[in-house]
């Protein structure tokens, strides 16, 4: 008898070839136990491509990766219809985004107009070209990447777009131990993503288990009050550059949507899943959170000037409200 | 400002008087189950006084507990300090309650206390740390008061005072007569002082133990539960608020029979209904061997 195959194996398979990155692999995993989106914010050169070929590979899936750039249509992602002079018929060439795992590099060095085809596409999960309305693949996980210390010549995502993403993930530097690990597993050649450890209709099932994961009631309020202090962040106070007490509030100008509520009901459903249980916990919203709310809430011009980070306000304000 | 400034020179000589004998003794050697630090409010008020406690269980029966550092505390002035050390045949139990107010609105992040000892598990000297807090003070409701609502109620106040002015010089003969008359009387003796009334001993991490138990048999419910979990808690110093995994880095030296205890309740808090005797068959379980533990 062959034993059921596990999420587990599914992450071992992934760090086999990505070296440290667990927060990259986790949301991966959650984004496909949870069928939404990942964004992933970090400077190149961080496997962030190769977690997504990994994944693919270890899912015995479709990897597709699009490289954004200023002149993209949104015909190179979605496909269009070219004339077939011998048949003399127009015939239907599908894009890129036909892919269990799609890499959206450098989503914002796009105009608007491909952002919004690749965006909308992700939220219908099929595209129309001409008359025909075309489903996508199933798993379908978009990763879009963005990076942070070159922003010339972009164009932010707007916040509804931002708001599609389930999850925005800020992929860092690996620790010198890593690096090393990196040395000797990268130095001779690349190493190949481990190969099908778990199949697509296992993804399909685990989801349907993901799905089924209990949330309590109390947890429920814990994730609405979660989702509610952002919107009004009260007497919460974060510690300035220099030093300096300021009000969370100051700094923001709108809060999460409601979406973040379902956002984090379902990573956190997800999260539990991942760790064996059958029911979520306050840890389990509460290490989703950041994740989920960070790409949702709008910041304005003085988290810059007082030297704070966005990531230390969602701190502050998670830490506000008492888990159950 | 300078009441801060106080409270952290203060702090810092008792924390560098107390570090002076760590190098001139020997560390003691000490089973350390639970180290903790906690307050009495998550959100205290701006100048209403509130405590933080540190609590150390060790398995050793000693007469004192040295080596303790207390975070400094910048931002708090510093109003008393107390120290308990209650040793008996299953440990000493230490605890170290320290009174301070906080006169400014915000989030404190205090950091953890310390311990430095010779682990008695493994005979090397170690440092412990408790848990780091993070309060959230509140202003009073006096001083949330907005400017408008400042000028209407200092403008009612004016009015209030002088109307009690004039009442004051119209009553101030018959005060007088008043005074008067009461000094020729013959002066009653005052009651006499109600004496304080004896402080409710505090119940042992064992007998709070044994209540959750007796609550979690007779009332298997949800509710029951989640109170079980409240109380035991508290025992190692946890406060509201906190999650799990908070809890679960704080009791890291704990007994693993106290950590699946912890972990036991926490089921039993947040599963779904059709699991929710079996986790508190497993709760029950997980406290009867922690009683048969510690006992």
């Amino acid at each position: 008898m062959i034993a059921p195959r596990r999420p587990e194996d599914l992450r071992a398979a992934l760090a086999e070839t990505i070296v440290g990155q667990a927060g990259v692999i986790e949301g991966l995993l959650l984004a496909l136990l949870c069928n939404g989106h990942v964004l992933l914010e970090g400077p190149p050169g961080l496997a962030k491509t190769l977690a997504c070929r990994a994944l693919a590979a270890a899912l015995d899936g479709e990897f597709k990766r699009i490289q954004f750039t200023p002149d993209l249509l949104p015909s190179d992602i979605v496909g269009t219809r070219i004339f077939d002079q011998r048949e003399s018929a127009f015939a239907t060439v599908l894009g890129p985004i036909f892919a269990n795992v799609v890499l959206a590099d450098e989503i914002n060095r796009a105009p608007a107009k491909v952002q919004s085809a690749l965006l909308e596409a992700m939220q219908e999960r099929q595209v129309t070209i001409g008359p025909q309305s075309y489903a996508l693949p199933d798993p379908f996980v978009v990763m879009a990447t963005m990076n942070p210390l070159d922003s010339e010549g972009t164009y932010a995502l707007p916040v509804a777009q931002m708001d599609r993403f389930l999850m925005k993930v800020n992929v860092g530097y690996p620790t010198r131990e890593e690096e090393l690990r990196i040395l000797d597993r990268f130095a001779v050649a690349d190493t190949q993503p481990e190969r099908a450890v778990a199949t697509l209709d296992d993804v399909r099932a685990w989801r349907r288990q993901a799905h089924d994961v209990h949330i309590e009631e109390a947890l429920k309020r814990y994730i609405v009050e979660l989702v509610a202090v952002t919107r009004a962040a009260g007497d919460v106070v974060v510690v300035g550059e220099h030093g300096a007490q300021l009000r969370a509030q100051s700094l923001v100008d709108y809060g999460a949507s409601p979406r973040a509520t379902l956002a984090l009901a379902h990573l956190a459903r997800g999260r539990a899943f991942l760790a064996g249980r059958d029911f979520a916990l306050p840890d389990d919203v509460r290490a989703v959170a950041p994740h989920a709310l960070r790409h949702r809430i709008g910041f304005n011009y003085r988290l810059a000037t007082e030297g704070v980070s966005a990531d230390a306000v969602i701190k502050a304000m998670i830490a506000a409200v008492p888990a159950p | 400002m300078a009441r801060n400034a106080a409270a952290a020179l203060i702090l810092a000589a008792a924390v560098l008087h107390g570090a002076a004998p760590v190098r001139a003794q020997a560390l003691q050697r000490l089973t350390v189950e639970s180290f903790a630090l906690s307050a009495d409010a998550s959100g205290p008020l701006v100048d209403v006084p509130f405590h933080l406690v540190v609590t150390l269980r060790v398995r050793e029966t000693v007469g004192q507990i040295a080596n303790i550092n207390l975070p400094i505390l910048a931002q708090l002035e510093l109003l008393g300090d107390e120290r308990q050390t209650a040793g008996g045949p299953a440990g000493t139990q230490y605890r170290e309650t320290i009174t301070v107010v906080a006169h400014q609105p915000g989030t404190l992040a205090i950091a953890p206390a310390t311990l430095q000892a010779v682990d008695g598990r493994d005979g090397k000297p170690k440092q412990w740390y408790t848990n780091a807090l993070n309060l959230h003070v509140r202003a009073n409701g006096t001083q949330e008061l907005r400017a408008g609502e400042r000028t209407i109620a200092s403008a009612a106040m004016l009015a209030l005072y002088a109307m009690l002015w004039l009442f004051g010089i119209g009553c101030a003969g018959a005060i007088g007569v008043l005074l008067f008359r009461r000094r020729r009387q013959t002066v009653s003796p005052e009651p006499a002082p109600v004496p304080p009334a004896p402080e409710e001993p505090q119940p042992s991490s064992a007998s709070e133990l044994e209540d959750a138990l007796a609550l979690l048999r007779a009332e298997r419910t949800r509710d029951a539960a989640v109170r079980v979990r409240s109380a035991v808690w508290r025992t190692v110093g946890a406060a509201d608020g906190e999650t799990l995994a908070d809890v679960l880095a704080r009791t890291q030296g704990a007994p693993a029979d106290l950590r699946d205890l912890l972990t036991a309740l926490e089921r039993s808090a947040f599963t779904y209904d059709a699991d929710l005797q079996g986790a508190i068959d497993a709760s029950v379980a997980a406290l009867e061997r922690r009683l048969g533990d510690m006992t």
